[in-house]
């Protein structure tokens, strides 16, 4: 599945007038996204938008635009939760009263699908993933099962979470963030529990045309552990499989956040590469939510080499061109995305289903 | 690719919890509407639900479902989930595969916790309540995952009242695409303040008995249930009994409004077309419908006319809806399981609550029940967003 368009709504600098050589710097643990003009969208559509369903929107536009595509797949954990919790309060502040369903109908995930649709005129599949961690991994999946049944066909593929009331509040009781106010550029330089608050909304436009795809993805994997062991071993599978039998990706882009209750799977996963790879971050750009690791892809599509602030360990290699993401959520929920940059002359659509009854793992899926 | 067989169902309603339960009250013409007793709403008496009159702690006591944090949600999709593995004769080790796929569908999630939610999201400090990870849609698949240590790929659809209907969808097509051996797909939902308010903020609560396609209708009842399917490969079958064969499957966009679907059903016409070409069928060759049919103003009049643009002469449907309430995210999944008992008995259930037709259409749902043979029916669920899918399952 080849990655043609891509945009990116985020605490930074990432939309249209792109800069991320320096860092926006966020001191109260809440990273929010720096929201374009959204002069495409009518004034009284606009107004009547909750954040989610409006970034959503904004990161559709510039690939909708331009460019007819033939469905819409959002992941998204939490969909328009402000919203929802707008809602809530109502029901309960005014005792079940007279209440207004405008933030009832905004309060549903597919919202930001159903939207997108409708600005588009878009009649095709249109669906909502809202796995949490996984939510965004699991609309690649569909994406890539899309263009593969429907040879020709292309997709908006999208990942939207934002920063709610709903979610601060019950992740900060959970113990998700950090109590203490630390600065996003200090993110890796602790040994507390916590990490820091982040939202984004991001789109792709995917098909099975190689010619000036800016990246393949080739290799999508998932699974639910808490053992870093497993973390680990699935890894080590996913790359003899997926990207080289006896070598490692150039890049790996880490989904650290922090958390020094998660460092031991980062960590699990970083043993596996040889000293060559490049180790990089992101969580320090854009906070942590359900699904940021839709904003690595969008790093590696955007920029190789990445800036300096994103790499953790430099590694040997001048050119980044073979890719692997790997995310984590709450300890739970693993990613693994497999991308590589550049024209490939040759469709890989085949995936290799490798029904090996050895296979602890969900068996990776090549795309 | 594959052909793609439902091996197991379960099912919990308003109407009973077994799959033979639910059978019984649609030939009876039972209605598992009524007053609420099981939670406190100011509409408790004016707004009648379907409700699964069994207490959350009397349905955790029978699952032994007593973990941390468990919502009626996820202990209702419980009951459901292990009826349909078990149905469907699957082992632990079979269920917990990496080449089974579970996917999951809900709109409410753990908000059934209304009042739990509010004070949680609302509180800064303190250690909050014991549900703290389980109110969103994901938390369902999660705790599935936790009891049976699932090692296969998850997922959770949230396409509001169409969402386990694409949940279905999506496990078929996990299957056709060769990504994994078997799939546990379905919904649920339970009634929550959070729903009947949102829907009654709409003004599209009836507050008396639906009656889904009637001239008079004056809008849905809500339900509560969830419902579960395995699905299969027909090359992995070996022998085992087998209910139908899911042939077709089509989503498509209305693309009109957030809330309300198009004078000429764009997206309700689009998803049956795309699901009888998926299932390269005539629309002809259906032979019966169970419609979405909430009972409102919009959706059945729209839903009338694109059932009309597509088949010209409707075969006979009926909206099981009258008989459960609107389960929501369950309801593509329950009328799933309805269908593949049509097929499965040969039999047509009959439409309780109808009287008389919408005059622009002149469409009268099946009155009564009946043998008879049938070889593909269709399964309707539209959503909010303008989400339409169609179901089609065929005679295995």
């Amino acid at each position: 599945m080849y990655i043609h368009d891509y945009s990116y709504i985020s605490p930074q600098h990432t939309f249209r007038e792109t800069d991320i050589a320096s860092i926006v710097e966020y001191t109260d643990n809440k990273l929010t996204a720096i929201e374009p003009g959204y002069a495409d969208i009518p004034p009284g559509v606009l107004r009547r938008m909750g954040k989610a369903v409006r970034i959503g929107i904004g990161a559709a536009m510039p690939v909708i635009q331009h460019q007819s595509i033939d469905g819409i797949i959002i992941g998204t954990a939490n969909g328009g939760m402000e919203d929802c919790i707008k809602f809530l309060n109502q029901i309960i502040d005014y005792d079940e009263g007279m209440l207004t369903p405008g933030s009832f109908v905004q309060s549903t995930p597919n919202a930001i699908a159903g939207q997108i649709g409708l600005l588009d005129k878009n009649t095709g599949y249109n669906i909502t993933h809202v796995h949490l961690g996984l939510a965004f991994e699991n609309a690649l999946l569909d994406a890539f099962m899309m263009v593969r049944e429907h040879p020709g066909t292309q997709y908006l593929v999208g990942a939207v979470d934002v920063i709610s009331s709903y979610n601060y509040h019950i992740d900060l009781l959970k113990g998700t963030f950090r109590k203490d106010l630390i600065s996003n550029k200090d993110l890796y330089n602790t040994t507390t529990t916590g990490t820091i608050a982040g939202e984004g909304a991001g789109t792709l436009r995917v098909n099975d045309i190689p010619e000036n795809a800016v990246a393949q993805i080739r290799a999508i994997k998932m699974i639910h552990t808490e053992d870093e062991n497993e973390i680990k071993a699935a890894l080590q599978d996913f790359l003899r499989q997926q990207v080289n039998p006896n070598g490692a990706p150039d890049l790996f882009i880490s989904g650290e956040n922090g958390d020094e209750r998660l460092l031991k799977y980062y960590r699990a996963a970083e043993s596996v590469f040889p000293d060559d790879t490049t180790i990089a971050r992101y969580k320090h750009l854009c906070g942590d939510f359900p699904t940021a690791s839709s904003i690595a892809l969008w790093l590696a599509c955007y920029k190789s080499p990445l800036p300096n602030h994103c790499i953790k360990r430099p590694g040997s290699l001048r050119q980044h061109q073979s890719i692997v993401i790997y995310n984590n959520y709450y300890g739970k929920q693993h990613g693994f995305v497999y991308l590589t940059k550049y024209q490939h002359s040759q469709l890989l659509l085949n995936f290799l289903y490798d029904a090996g009854t050895g296979c602890r793992f969900f068996p990776v899926f090549m795309i | 690719m594959s052909r793609i067989f439902i091996t197991g169902i379960g099912i919990i309603t308003a109407l009973g919890d077994s799959a033979e339960k639910n059978r019984q009250a649609l030939i009876n013409e039972v209605c598992g509407v009524s007053p609420l007793t099981n939670f406190d709403t100011k509409y408790a008496g004016s707004r009648p639900c379907g409700e699964i009159k069994k207490p959350t702690a009397e349905l955790q006591e029978g699952l032994n479902a007593h973990e941390h944090g468990v919502t009626r949600t996820s202990v209702l999709a419980l009951h459901a989930f292990n009826q349909s593995v078990n149905d469907a004769g699957l082992s632990i080790a079979e269920i917990s595969s990496p080449h089974t796929a579970v996917i999951g569908a809900s709109t409410v999630g753990g908000m059934c916790l209304t009042d739990e939610l509010y004070n949680d999201a609302n509180m800064t400090t303190g250690s909050g309540s014991e549900y703290l990870a389980s109110y969103d849609a994901a938390s369902v698949v999660l705790y599935l995952q936790s009891r049976y240590q699932l090692n296969g790929l998850l997922n959770t659809i949230n396409t509001a009242c169409s969402s386990s209907a694409n949940a279905i969808m999506y496990g078929a097509r996990l299957l056709k695409n060769g990504l994994v051996k078997k799939v546990i797909a379905g919904g649920t939902d339970s009634l929550a303040k959070y729903t009947i308010n949102g829907f009654n903020a709409l003004h599209i609560l009836s507050p008396d008995l639906c009656t889904p396609f009637d001239r008079d209708r004056k809008g849905l009842n809500l339900g509560e249930a969830a419902a579960f399917v395995v699905l299969e490969k027909e090359e992995n079958l070996d022998g085992k009994k087998v209910y139908a064969e899911i042939a077709g499957f089509g989503n498509s966009n209305d693309a009109f409004h957030p809330s309300s679907l198009s004078n000429e059903g764009n997206g309700p016409y689009l998803c049956m077309q795309k699901a009888l070409e998926e299932a390269k069928l005539n629309p002809g060759d259906i032979d019966f419908i169970n419609a979405h049919g909430t009972g409102t103003e919009n959706n059945d009049l729209v839903e009338s006319k694109a059932m009309l643009r597509i088949f010209k002469t409707s075969p006979p449907f009926i909206s099981t809806k009258a008989n459960t309430g609107h389960t929501l995210g369950a309801a593509g999944a329950v009328e799933a399981i309805y269908s593949i008992l049509n097929l499965y008995h040969q039999e047509i259930y009959p439409a309780i609550h109808f009287q008389q037709s919408i005059e622009e259409t002149g469409l009268s749902p099946q009155p009564d029940y009946r043998k008879t043979s049938l070889k593909h029916v269709m399964s309707n669920s539209f959503g909010f967003g303008g989400n339409c899918t169609s179901l089609i399952f065929s005679k295995a």
